[in-house]
């Protein structure tokens, strides 16, 4: 176990260290620089400013002198949009706002997305779990951005009488809902649909056929023997499930003008800033990788039947 | 064959079978019996066995048809309707996609412009003059601002109303009913003439472009999206994954590796940072390279779209390469493949001739599957305005555009969104379904 999960770790290091790498060398292969906006400053105002913030040396020098920052975990200063302000404080500030999102979102999905699959399992065959596949299917079929944007037409005052939610993001909670419902929704038909297969599949398995023979309700079979092991594909989700509710906060942090980290990614490739681009990035990769690594070393605490190291998926 | 042998599993053919043996049982068989050998049922093909069970499938079939229908929306369309996805006409901005005739538009026209303020004074004074009076410049500025107030109308329930609100509520007092398509002024005035003009349907954008002829386009440029990519994705796939699996040993281990970290690299990041950087590059590639055929192609086709499909083919193939690894790995110890190698077949032809047409089931899925994945990414880079670049039109270009005056002219977001989604939806449906008929062991 140890060995797996320091094998793992190193991974997950590495995996970072090449992303790393990769955003580097396109940032810098993107023609134009960060000062293009600007009121064409002189020849000698750029090359000044290229010293300044080190551009002018060669890009493997550069990059060397920015993995040596980043294990110190220095981010360096934004060279644009909030010129000389830190990235870490930068990301300090907008992530907690993607993060609450996020986590709500996911956190919905689940406690909705798994009873929900549990009940068409149930009602496998009829009407209810006809019903509920349909809108699972249609659901995973719908880009966040269109769920988000009839959402904020429906409640925002598009239909008559119907403006519940207010159109910008000013931090109340009212102004949560929306979002959060938008960035769930995929994951929660998703999880719904990987519940019902793998409550299908616990269903009828041997243990719950001892279970019932030895008197047990039906609540207490289906969810103290049946759910916990209908959970394990469910968990295995979860971790490619948080990278894509941040990709999809992207969007939804566009629909709803939230000044969240996605949406500040997207503006700072857009101008260009370096510095703001790689902390982003590398920060948004390594939260990715670790949310992976915790996923799958959860996975070993929920299903002790499975054997990490001999090749076990 | 009964009677043939001594009794039952014994391999001692009975002599009484022999001696009843006669000349006519040894004569060559004519062409006739040489018919009858051949087995009465027609042999099945995977291929026709798989269509019959799909053609079986309601939800796949209706998929179908769906996709057909989308399809030719998407590239017969354009033929048919006579405007094109960036030609701006002129007058006819901002349309709806419905109209109210000329004598109705006349008609509310008068119901609400009451009286101009100018023709108010006017009036005003012909009276005074008829009473020999003249007005003082404070009575004209008091006519000019009751005029304008008289611009309003109170309803039943009290409420003050102008502007739009005024004429939604005479059009209903009026009894005036929309009618389906659009024209502007311009254009209803030459169909009073006699000229024949197409509607637009879906309305026209804020440029007066026809909205239809965008959406058809965009829809066009999803649906190219979506099979490129996805044959991309299948040949480098199948390329990396059918090597991988073949050589094993080594060459596996490493390959694999690096299959590891592009999985874990988060791809929407990097897929965001490529598509933006091939974008850009491309661009300053063609403007220096005019006249290079290459960069006539990549100028035709858009380096936006090129370089989405770079990030993409960088990325994607990931999970194709690793189910063809894994059929590789277990066809690879079947007779057929060790008689092809003592017969001195090399690796590559084994590859190509006996493994990857034995996988052809698994590659159609994953490939059908990866189609609405690509739409759904490509829209969402559309969205986010790293995309297809204008004046190409996107299906998440013009949600995201529709964006602003959403509340006024919703039916923007909807054109594009509903044809997306039940594009990615039909897609989905369609590769269920070819998953259930080319793999029956998969059906959940």
């Amino acid at each position: 176990m140890a060995k797996y999960v320091v094998k793992r770790v190193l991974m997950a290091l590495l995996t970072v260290l090449v992303v790393a790498c990769i955003t580097f060398f396109l940032m810098n292969a993107i023609p134009g620089n960060p000062w293009l906006s600007d009121k064409t400053p002189s020849p000698q105002v750029l090359e000044n400013l290229n010293r300044k913030y080190g551009l002018d040396q060669p890009v493997h020098i550069q990059l060397v002198k920015y993995l040596g920052n980043l294990s110190r975990l220095d981010l360096g200063v934004s060279i644009k949009m909030q010129k000389n302000y830190p990235v870490i404080n930068i990301i300090k500030e907008m992530f907690p706002v993607s993060a609450k999102i996020g986590g709500f979102a996911l956190l919905w999905a689940i406690l909705v997305g798994v009873p929900l699959g549990c009940v068409a399992a149930y009602n496998r065959g009829n009407a209810v779990d006809s019903v509920l596949r349909v809108i699972c299917t249609v659901g995973i079929s719908l880009p966040s951005f269109v769920v988000a944007a009839l959402l904020s037409f429906l409640f925002c005052g598009g239909l008559p009488n119907m403006k519940i939610f207010p159109t910008m993001f000013d931090g109340t909670w009212q102004s949560y809902i929306l979002p959060c419902f938008a960035l769930g929704f995929y994951p929660m038909c998703y999880i719904s649909r990987q519940s019902r297969a793998a409550m299908l599949d616990a269903i009828n398995q041997e243990y719950i056929k001892t279970a019932r023979a030895k008197g047990l309700r039906t609540g207490k079979v289906i969810f103290k023997h049946a759910l916990r092991n209908a959970l394990i594909p469910v968990i295995t989700y979860l971790g490619p499930q948080v990278a894509f509710t941040l990709s999809g906060g992207f969007v939804v942090e566009k629909v709803f003008n939230i000044p969240g980290l996605g949406r500040y990614f997207v503006q700072s490739i857009q101008n260009r800033d370096y510095p703001v681009i790689m902390g982003t990035t590398i920060f948004l990769a390594t939260f990715i990788v670790m949310m992976n690594l915790v996923v799958d070393l959860l996975y070993k605490v929920v299903d002790p039947r499975i054997n990490l190291t001999k090749g076990g998926k | 064959m009964a009677g043939k042998f001594k009794h039952m599993g014994s391999l001692q053919i009975d002599e009484a079978y022999l001696a009843g043996l006669g000349d006519a049982d040894f004569a060559p068989a004519n062409q006739e019996e040489k018919a009858n050998f051949i087995a009465d049922r027609k042999s099945i093909s995977y291929w026709a066995d798989a269509w019959r069970r799909l053609r079986k499938n309601v939800v796949a079939m209706v998929a179908l048809v769906v996709l057909i229908f989308i399809g030719l929306f998407a590239f017969v369309g354009p033929a048919i309707v006579p405007y094109g996805y960036d030609e701006f006409n002129a007058g006819a901005e901002n349309l709806h996609p419905w109209h109210y005739t000329l004598e109705d538009q006349a008609r509310l026209a008068e119901a609400t412009q009451s009286v101009s303020p100018e023709e108010a004074v006017a009036k005003a004074q012909e009276e005074a003059a008829a009473q020999g009076k003249t007005l003082t410049s404070i009575e004209i500025a008091k006519i000019r601002a009751q005029a304008n107030v008289s611009n309003q109308v109170t309803d039943e329930d009290g409420n003050v109303l102008s502007g739009d609100e005024l004429n939604a509520y005479m059009r209903a007092q009026l009894g005036i009913k929309a009618r389906p398509g659009g024209y502007s002024v311009g254009e209803l005035e030459r169909m009073a003439n006699g000229e024949k003009v197409f509607p637009h349907l879906f309305g026209t954008d804020r440029n007066g472009r026809d909205y239809m002829a965008r959406v058809m386009m965009g829809t066009r440029i999803s649906m190219i999206v979506g099979v490129a990519a996805a044959l991309l994705v299948l040949i480098i796939g199948a390329v990396y994954g059918s090597i991988s699996g073949y050589c094993g040993g080594k060459v596996d281990v490493v390959m694999q590796r690096i299959v590891e970290i592009i999985y874990s690299i988060p791809e929407v990041l990097v897929i965001l940072l490529i598509s933006m950087v091939m974008n850009d590059t491309l661009k300053e590639y063609v403007n220096l390279n005019r006249g290079n055929p290459i960069a006539q192609l990549i100028n035709l086709l858009g380096s936006n779209l090129i370089g989405m499909f770079i990030a993409f083919g960088m990325l994607y193939w990931v999970t194709m390469s690793r189910i063809i690894r894994g059929q590789i790995i277990q066809l690879k110890e079947q007779e057929y493949v060790t008689a092809a190698r003592a017969l001195g077949a090399s690796g590559g032809r084994i590859i190509r001739r006996h493994l990857l047409p034995n996988c052809m089931g698994q590659i159609v899925v994953t490939t059908c599957l990866q189609i609405p994945s690509a739409i759904f990414l490509e829209s969402f880079l559309s969205f986010l305005g790293v995309g297809v670049s204008a004046p190409l039109p996107s299906l998440g270009s013009m949600a995201s555009d529709a964006l602003n005056g959403l509340n006024t002219y919703p039916y923007r977001l909807f054109f594009p969104a509903i044809i997306l989604s039940v594009m990615i939806l039909s897609f989905n449906l369609f590769g269920d379904g070819l998953r259930d008929a080319l793999d029956p062991r998969l059906k959940k």
